[in-house]
């Protein structure tokens, strides 16, 4: 844990509070979208495909209706007759590729191990699951596309029927010269990089409960959504009804990581059934199902362009992205962000990358924390890694050796991107001071002991984060409302959701401060479409940005109404009064208070008095709007989407045991830069949990498909996400620059991470075992996989000593 | 399968023993649930008939008598690793027993009947039972009978689960002097082993008089390595009898298993190294009397 000794104890910003909604779940009193149960309540089950590509001959239903219990049976088909394919959330025909229709459940062919192909809703879920099983359906089962490249291949098989290929999308991001820059390298490295599919894990799983709301003929859906105002436009064009008979309630999330954000078959299937039935219908995902939501797989062909110090001269990559079947979730948007955020924090001009996106019978992917830029560090990290090596320089000097300076921001990255602000070198040199990193290398230069090895990794990530994607409902914004009820009472509505991660106690810190009241004062509300302002909710670390940023302007108006009427009561000038935590005074007046709640009582009832002079009630509604992203685009036809780069250099220290390929993490240090921290716990209880995930990620986390396209990772018995004991203490630093045009230079905190602390990770246990010429770029690094990437090299040390 | 099952709670063993006879199929005998539950939770398994066996009071408690120790079969894990008989005379069971994941909740309700009945490859607490030489004695309509773990685990025809209650396991105090060491190879923290092996071993004068050894987690039976720790009888603990150990284990293990833990060729050259350590641990602690 960080220092946290330096704060102005005059504000709540920038102090370790105690989060206000922490309390409920951790005492089993949080309303989870599970445990709301209306009168009538029916539940379903649905059926999934057993194969990756198959075409549905026949389903025969009758089984499961003759069930008693069971209410209504639905396959894809009848679906289809009732309702419109799901809207795309980031539709990838606006960017220039192809656009599948997204059917809520298959219709004639299924795309993908565990597609929806029917449902069974019944009076309870038990009875739904048992009648689910006498459904009769007849697959074709076909030849299945399942890797990436293959499927590029001209003959291959073509997953969407009326495709040309497999490739959804192809995409240059290239700049200035890089074929010149490589004809003057001295070197060149050549790395590939395997990022194998892995997942986000909420405990909480996806849970929709749709009422349908007779009285308006409209439709209330709770929803583990992220995206609550987004997913009812959705539901508006799939289920063919204006917003206004919508409502989506999304109430507390256990955990969403990007997973809960919409295009799930499942959102307005339960419309549906809700409608068709008349009754709320409710389904609840289990384990086996969450885990069929995929993400990151990824390979990379990487080549550095190096001069004869190690400076990088260019890059070039093409990488192909594995997002599986076709869905309306905005998860293929990650591959896209992995090309648009090279070449990271260097400064490389001259790159040459292309993204390819590829459908096949793999289950969809969805939004995962990192969002694709993840990738773009281990690809970037792992080949930079390989140029040190191959070069014979110190894994920290040639990244210290290429970054941007700090006094290069705001810097426009060869992609478009506009940089705000960093010290990238800063960050690296803390990290490593933080982790003791010369007397690591010390320990390391003793050579291993008991077969042993240690390995220093080092790695950087760039996470541009608050991004907005033009046409789509990927905004840059967000609106907030403050409410200040005539006992002095606090309510924050905010357009941002919460994940849980604890941004309604910073956007409530943000608004105590900026309205002078004291944070027990405050309540926040979120999640409502009925209630809440427009919003985005919660995506690519925004929800403090934005949220925070508009409820500070909306607090900053809603005291500026109640200092006047604090004015008229004192009967001093405005600018004499003062407020300071929920107590008014006059400025040089000792002993002339008033209460917040007294003042606020005085504006409610003293309309024609003292309250004349503003406009009731003490309500306002704001926007934070960053001014630094730009839609329009510039000569090169590029736009700048995100306001925001947070950044954070990570360095670990990693053991081997080369017996069994086991590696155990010994030190972790991190330095972070998001700007201004609103409250350090936050801030390092994210940073610590995507270290977390790009260890567990680096070093086991991974789902897995048999030959056939059958998911084999079905439970947390297969998925086994890091526990306290594979994880050191991090030591944990802050970094920060502040963002020149966000509210009081905040930046992303939720979602950095992932990637570069997978990178140190990898980069760790190939430092390790240079001794022994292991170079493994596949993740993840588990120990069968390092064991095997010794035994390999070992045979080819044997094979070339006889040559 | 049904969806209305119901739901037995017998109050002895002759009663339960009653009851099971008297049934036709369909029913299952439930102890912790730790392992059955999240079957029936998941689907996989849709029984007619629980019969709970929480209250049959033959199957608790631990004694020892004539150098045997009894232990009730729903003992569960947390009382494994800290009741005083079993941590004189069985320590690497108290060991294996905390070893087991799942942490203390699972700790808390998993019982040792569940855990041996389950069959599970990749559980510990059968590895050690076999490496100390265990025997079980069960009941099946109304009669009694013992045998021993091994011969258990290579039956199909025990009915155990449904038509027979393991009742107690009965465990050779370990000698005074005996060596042992249970060695748990998994891929992270919250992972099921990849290879267990569970060692015991008497010294007399630096030299090895007897040696028992079981891998565990490698393959879809657990292996009984005694044909690799025979040619360690009558020899020191060397650098080399320690490399030939850990050649001989792999070719014990026929058909490896391939899934999450690890890949099968790995799982077969783990066999070896988990089987190496697990000795080399327990010739370290042999004779510490
Ligand atoms: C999260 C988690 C992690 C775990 N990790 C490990 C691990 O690392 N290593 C390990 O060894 N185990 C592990 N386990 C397994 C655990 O030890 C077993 O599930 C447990 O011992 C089973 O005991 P139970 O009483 O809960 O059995 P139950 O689930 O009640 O029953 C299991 C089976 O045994 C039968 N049965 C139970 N008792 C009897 C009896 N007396 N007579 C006849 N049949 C009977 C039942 O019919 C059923 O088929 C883990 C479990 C969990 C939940």
């Amino acid at each position: 844990m960080a220092d946290h000794s330096t704060i102005d104890d005059t504000r709540y910003v920038g102090q370790a509070v105690r989060t206000i909604e922490g309390r409920a779940p951790i005492v089993g009193a949080a309303r989870y979208t599970n445990d709301f149960v209306f009168p009538g309540q029916l539940y379903a089950h649905i059926v999934r495909s057993p194969h990756a590509a198959a075409r549905i001959r026949r389903i025969d239903t009758s089984g499961a209706l003759k069930v008693s219990g069971v209410v209504r049976v639905l396959d894809g088909a009848e679906a289809a007759a009732h309702i419109k394919p799901i809207t795309h959330y980031i539709d990838p025909a606006v960017f220039g590729g192809k656009s599948a229709e997204v059917r809520v459940m298959a219709v004639d062919e299924v795309w993908c191990y565990g597609q929806p192909v029917a449902v069974v809703v019944a009076e309870d879920k038990r009875t739904a699951r048992f009648a689910a099983q006498r459904i009769q359906i007849v697959y074709d089962v076909l030849e299945p596309v399942l890797d990436a490249e293959a499927a590029t291949a001209p003959d291959a098989r073509i997953v969407v029927p009326g495709w040309d290929s497999n490739i959804m999308m192809q995409a240059p991001f290239r700049n200035g010269d890089p074929d010149a820059a490589f004809a003057k390298a001295a070197h060149v490295v050549k790395t590939s990089v395997d990022i194998h599919r892995f997942s986000t894990q909420p405990i909480e799983t996806r849970c929709y409960n749709a009422v349908w709301e007779h009285d308006i003929e409209g439709v209330t859906l709770y929803a583990t959504a992220q995206n609550p105002h987004p997913l009812r436009h959705v539901l508006s064009e799939v289920l063919g009804m204006p917003e206004s008979k919508i409502r989506v309630h999304a109430p507390v999330i256990g955990g969403a990581f990007g997973m809960k954000m919409h295009g799930h078959p499942e959102e307005a299937l339960m419309c549906l059934l809700a409608k068709l039935t008349g009754r709320p219908v409710k389904w609840t995902e289990t384990r086996e199902e969450c885990l069929l939501i995929g993400a990151r797989e990824q390979r990379h062909h990487m080549e550095l362009a190096l001069d004869a110090d190690g400076v990088i001269l260019g890059l070039r990559d093409r990488y192909f992205a594995n997002v599986g079947a076709p869905s309306a979730c905005p998860g293929w948007g990650m591959a896209f962000l992995t090309g648009l955020t090279m070449p990271g924090p260097y400064a490389v001009r001259d790159i040459d990358v292309q993204m390819t996106v590829v459908i096949t019978n793999k289950p969809s992917w969805n939004a995962a924390r990192g969002y694709g830029k993840e990738s773009t560090a281990l690809a970037l990290e792992l080949a930079i890694e390989d140029a040190a090596r191959q070069l014979g320089m110190d894994a920290a000097e040639i990244r210290l050796k290429n970054f941007i300076r700090a006094e290069q921001f705001p810097y426009n990255s060869p992609t478009g991107l506009v940089y705000d602000s960093g010290d990238y070198s800063g960050a690296v040199l803390k990290a490593m001071h933080a982790i003791g990193y010369e007397g690591w290398k010390a320990r390391q230069a003793e050579g291993p002991k008991d077969g042993k090895y240690i390995g220093i990794g080092v790695a950087f990530e760039l996470t541009p984060e608050g991004g907005a994607l033009p046409g789509t409902m990927v905004a840059g914004y967000d609106s907030s409302s403050v409410r200040v009820a005539p006992d002095g009472s606090v309510r924050i509505l905010t357009g941002v959701t919460t994940p849980g991660t604890g941004n309604p106690t910073g956007i409530a810190q943000i608004v105590a401060d900026e309205l002078g009241v004291t944070m027990d004062a405050i309540e926040v509300t979120q999640g409502d479409t009925t209630t809440c302002p427009y919003g985005f909710g919660n995506y690519s670390g925004r929800s403090t940005i934005v949220g925070g940023g508009s409820a500070a302007l909306a607090a900053q108006q809603v005291r500026a109404k109640v200092v006047t009427v604090a004015a008229a009561l004192f009967d001093v000038p405005e600018a004499d009064v003062e407020l300071h935590r929920g107590v008014f005074s006059v400025k040089g007046q000792q002993g002339r208070t008033l209460t917040f709640k007294e003042v606020c009582y005085a504006a409610y009832t003293g309309a024609y008095s003292v309250a004349h002079g503003i406009t009731l009630p003490l309500e306002a509604t704001a926007t934070f709007k960053p001014s630094n992203i730009r839609h329009t685009p510039d000569e090169n036809g590029r736009i700048n989407p995100y306001p925001s780069y947070s950044n954070a250099a990570y360095v670990t220290v990693c053991e081997v045991d080369v017996e069994t390929g086991k590696t155990k993490v010994l030190a972790f240090a991190a330095a972070h830069d998001c700007g201004r921290v609103i409250n350090p716990v936050l801030v390092e209880g994210q940073a610590c949990g995507a270290i977390s995930f790009g260890v567990g990620g680096a070093m086991f986390e991974a789902i897995a498909f048999d030959s056939s396209g059958r998911q084999l990772t079905r439970s947390f018995m297969d998925y086994v996400m890091p526990r306290s004991e594979d994880l050191p203490a991090v030591k944990m630093v802050h970094h920060d620059s502040p963002n020149p045009v966000t509210y009081m230079g905040l930046k992303g905190a939720g979602e950095a991470g992932v990637g570069g602390s997978a990178a140190a990770v990898v980069n760790a246990i190939n430092n390790a075992l240079i001794p022994l010429g292991v170079s493994l770029n596949t993740l993840p690094l588990s120990a069968p996989n390092v064991w095997g990437a010794i035994q390999a090299a070992r045979k080819r040390g044997q094979r070339e000593a006889a040559e | 399968m049904s969806l209305y099952p119901s739901f037995a709670r017998p109050n002895s063993l002759a009663q339960a023993s009653e009851l099971l006879a008297g049934l036709s199929g369909g029913s299952v005998i439930i102890a912790g649930g730790q392992e059955i539950m999240p079957h029936i939770n998941h689907g996989a398994m849709q029984p007619d008939i629980y019969i709970d066996i929480g209250g049959l009071k033959e199957l608790r408690g631990i004694s020892e008598a004539d150098g045997v120790v009894s232990i009730g079969a729903l003992t569960v894990h947390r009382e494994l690793q800290g009741n005083a008989i079993v941590a004189e005379k069985l320590p690497m069971l108290a060991d294996a027993a905390s070893r087991a994941g799942g942490g203390r909740q699972v700790h808390n309700r998993a019982t040792l009947g569940g855990n041996l009945v389950a069959m599970h490859p990749l559980y510990d607490i059968a590895p050690a039972l076999l490496a100390l030489g265990a025997e079980v004695e069960l009941v099946k309509a109304g009669e009694t009978r013992r045998t021993s773990l091994a011969a258990l685990m290579h039956e199909t025809s025990h009915g155990l689960g449904s038509e027979a209650i393991l009742v107690r396991v009965l465990v050779p105090a370990m000698a005074a002097g005996t060596g042992w060491a249970y060695e748990k190879l998994k891929l992270s923290g919250g992972a099921y082993g990849s290879a267990n092996a569970a060692a015991t071993v008497q010294l007399d004068a630096g030299r090895i008089t007897a040696a028992t050894l079981t891998i565990g987690a490698v393959a879809d039976r657990i292996i009984d390595a005694a044909a690799a720790v025979q040619g360690l009888i009558g020899q020191a603990w060397t650098a080399a009898a320690a490399e030939q150990l850990e050649l001989r284990c792999p070719a014990l293990v026929k058909q490896p298993l391939s899934d999450q833990q690890g890949s099968g060729e790995w799982r077969q050259a783990m066999a070896g190294v988990v089987a190496r350590r697990a000795m080399a641990a327990a010739v370290a602690r042999a004779g510490q009397k």
